[in-house]
Parts: structure tokens; C-alpha cells; sequence
């Protein structure tokens, strides 16, 4: 049996390559058949936000490529609703369907995984 | 880097045989490409390369294998979308054969 | 079921390391390397914040981190620690959950 692993990506899309790697752990994991979870914390709730241009930036689209995550096999995905109340975004309008986890929901959350790492 | 030439036109391939520019993509040009790999294209084949450019038009990325299983089944229904068709089709490695026929760029989460 | 969560980097920076606090579960320990050992700076905020996580979750810190950075003797409750202990923590929690 492959070992479960939470991945927690905190950081917003296009302030650095951890979103793109916390992204591409997850594709790969997925592709690789590994028991993934996929949590968004912080300033990386800011990944799920609508409307994004990412070409004004010449950068990929995020939004397009989180998408890709239930057909990689990644269908555990979870964002902090914390996170998201701090920084003003509604839960309703975010472009991936994720599962909103309290503070102690997300404690137990990283109990179910045999791994975790937070990028 | 290498270099194709559909119709008098010179086509720029990458180290590993992918199309340098997307927007290169045609039929005749998936017809030269698969060629160079001894393949005939069939109706079966088609299907599947015009089904890959709607997957990189949805998520802006190539698929793994198993990706690629996942979403060709989600379309076609599960006698197309199983690992036995799509290799058989694509000389064993589906994912990057496919990818690299329809113009779309290497699938880089795929061993 | 505990986790032993690494912090490597400073806690003035950003939401990194209240995240994590708020992120600690019953039994789990914080081991700080790197900047983040600047948490243990007396009278700052976030030593206040270690302070008020109670005896009951462990804080580490790698010694030499500490050293380097010119922090004098670890308040009360926070164990200093070399690499080979650093290693046995990481082999004594069922997880490590690194903030990279």
C-alpha cells in the first residue's frame, strides 16, 4: 500500500515557483498513483481565485492547470476557511470545488496522512 | 533540434521530437510526424489526437498516461479509455507518442 | 498520530509561523532551525506566542542555528538540540511536516 501524503501549498500564484511546485508534486503523485491530498492555506487560497489573467504576466494558467488535478486522480482537495475569510474571498466563487476545513478539522485532517509537507 | 517539412514548409522540432511552436499543428503536419515513427493514421488515431488538443485547450497541460485513460474514457466511454487501446494505438506509450502527434508540448509528469 | 513540524524560516516574515502554531494538534512538537529560531528572542511577539503553548507541546531548537544567530540561554521549555537529536526527532514522530 502506497503511503498517503497531504500536500499544503500556502503561498499565492505568482509570487515565487512554490505554487508551480506544490501543483506539480500533486500532478506527479497523481500520475504515480500515490494517495494524494491537496490542501490550500493562506496566500495560497489565492490559487482558487476567479478572473485570473496570467498572460498579462506571461505566465501559465493556474486556474486551467488546477482543473487537470481530479483527471491526474487528485481528488482530495481542501482550502482553509480562515484564509479565506481573511483575505476576502467567497467560498462560493472559487474555480476549483474544494471542501472549506476549520482550524480543528484541519488538524485532524493531517492526522489521516501518512506524510505531509507544506510548500 | 530538428526539422520537418510539411507542404515546402520547414516545421522546428524540439531534442525529443515535439513541435517547437503549437501553433505549427495541422493535420498534414500530425501526418508527417507520425510517419517518422512508421505510423499510419487511422480513424482510431484521430480520435484520440483531436480529443488531446481539446485536454490541452481545458487544462493548458499535457497528459500522463494515466490521465490521459482517465479523460479518454470520460469522453468515449471505457472501451476506448483503457490502457490495452491507447497502447496499441500509440506503440506502447500512449501518453507521449499521442502528445507529440497532436503538437501538444511533452508531458512532464510521465516516466 | 503526532506530527513534529519544521520551521526554518524567520517569524517576522510572514504567516508562516502562526499558521503552524494554529496548525498543532494534540501531542505534536516544532523544532526551529535557521531563522526561525529568531523566535526565541526574548520580550518578541512570537516568543510570546511559544510561551503561551504550555508544557505539553515540546519546543526545539537546533543549537548551532541558535549559536550563530547570537542567541544567548533558551527560555524555559525550549530544548536545544545537535543534528543527531534533530534526527532521532524526526524518527520518533509518525510525521514531519516541513514549512518550506
Amino acid at each position: 500500500m502506497a503511503r498517503s501524503m497531504l500536500i499544503i501549498s500556502r503561498q499565492a500564484p505568482w509570487s515565487g515557483p512554490a505554487a508551480r511546485e506544490a501543483l506539480d508534486i500533486a500532478l506527479a503523485g497523481g500520475a504515480f498513483e500515490l494517495p494524494l491530498g491537496l490542501l490550500f492555506l493562506d496566500d495560497g487560497v489565492f490559487q482558487l481565485a476567479g478572473a485570473q489573467v496570467p498572460a498579462a504576466i506571461e505566465q501559465k494558467d493556474v486556474t486551467a492547470n488546477l482543473q487537470a488535478l481530479p483527471m491526474f486522480g487528485v481528488e482530495a482537495l481542501y482550502a482553509c476557511a480562515r484564509s479565506l475569510a481573511e483575505r476576502g474571498l467567497d467560498p462560493t466563487a472559487l474555480s476549483l470545488p474544494v471542501e472549506l476545513l476549520g482550524d480543528d478539522e484541519l488538524r485532524a485532517l493531517i492526522n489521516r496522512y501518512d506524510q505531509v509537507i507544506t510548500i | 533540434m530538428s526539422e520537418l517539412r510539411v507542404n515546402q514548409r520547414p516545421i522546428a522540432l524540439d531534442a525529443d521530437g515535439y513541435l517547437v511552436d503549437l501553433d505549427d499543428w495541422s493535420e498534414a503536419v500530425a501526418e508527417a510526424l507520425a510517419e517518422r515513427e512508421g505510423l499510419a493514421l487511422e480513424a482510431e488515431h484521430w480520435e484520440i489526437l483531436h480529443l488531446l488538443r481539446g485536454f490541452y485547450r481545458e487544462y493548458q497541460l499535457s497528459p500522463a498516461n494515466r490521465a490521459l485513460v482517465r479523460y479518454v474514457a470520460a469522453q468515449l466511454g471505457p472501451d476506448k479509455g483503457n490502457s490495452l487501446h491507447l497502447n496499441r494505438l500509440f506503440k506502447g506509450s500512449p501518453a507521449k507518442l499521442a502528445a507529440r502527434l497532436a503538437g501538444l508540448p511533452k508531458p512532464t509528469n510521465c516516466l | 498520530m503526532a506530527t513534529l513540524h519544521v520551521l526554518s524560516h524567520s517569524p517576522f516574515g510572514d504567516g508562516r509561523f502562526a499558521s503552524c502554531l494554529r496548525l498543532l494538534g494534540e501531542g505534536d512538537a516544532l523544532l526551529l532551525c535557521g531563522d526561525a529560531v529568531y523566535a526565541l528572542q526574548p520580550a518578541s511577539t512570537p516568543y510570546a506566542s511559544l510561551e503561551r503553548l504550555g508544557a505539553s507541546t515540546p519546543v526545539y531548537a537546533l543549537a548551532e542555528d541558535h549559536a550563530a544567530r547570537g542567541g544567548g540561554a533558551p527560555g524555559a521549555g525550549v530544548t536545544l538540540v545537535d543534528y543527531a537529536a534533530f534526527v532521532e526527532l524526526c524518527c520518533r514522530y509518525e510525521r514531519v511536516n516541513s514549512w518550506l
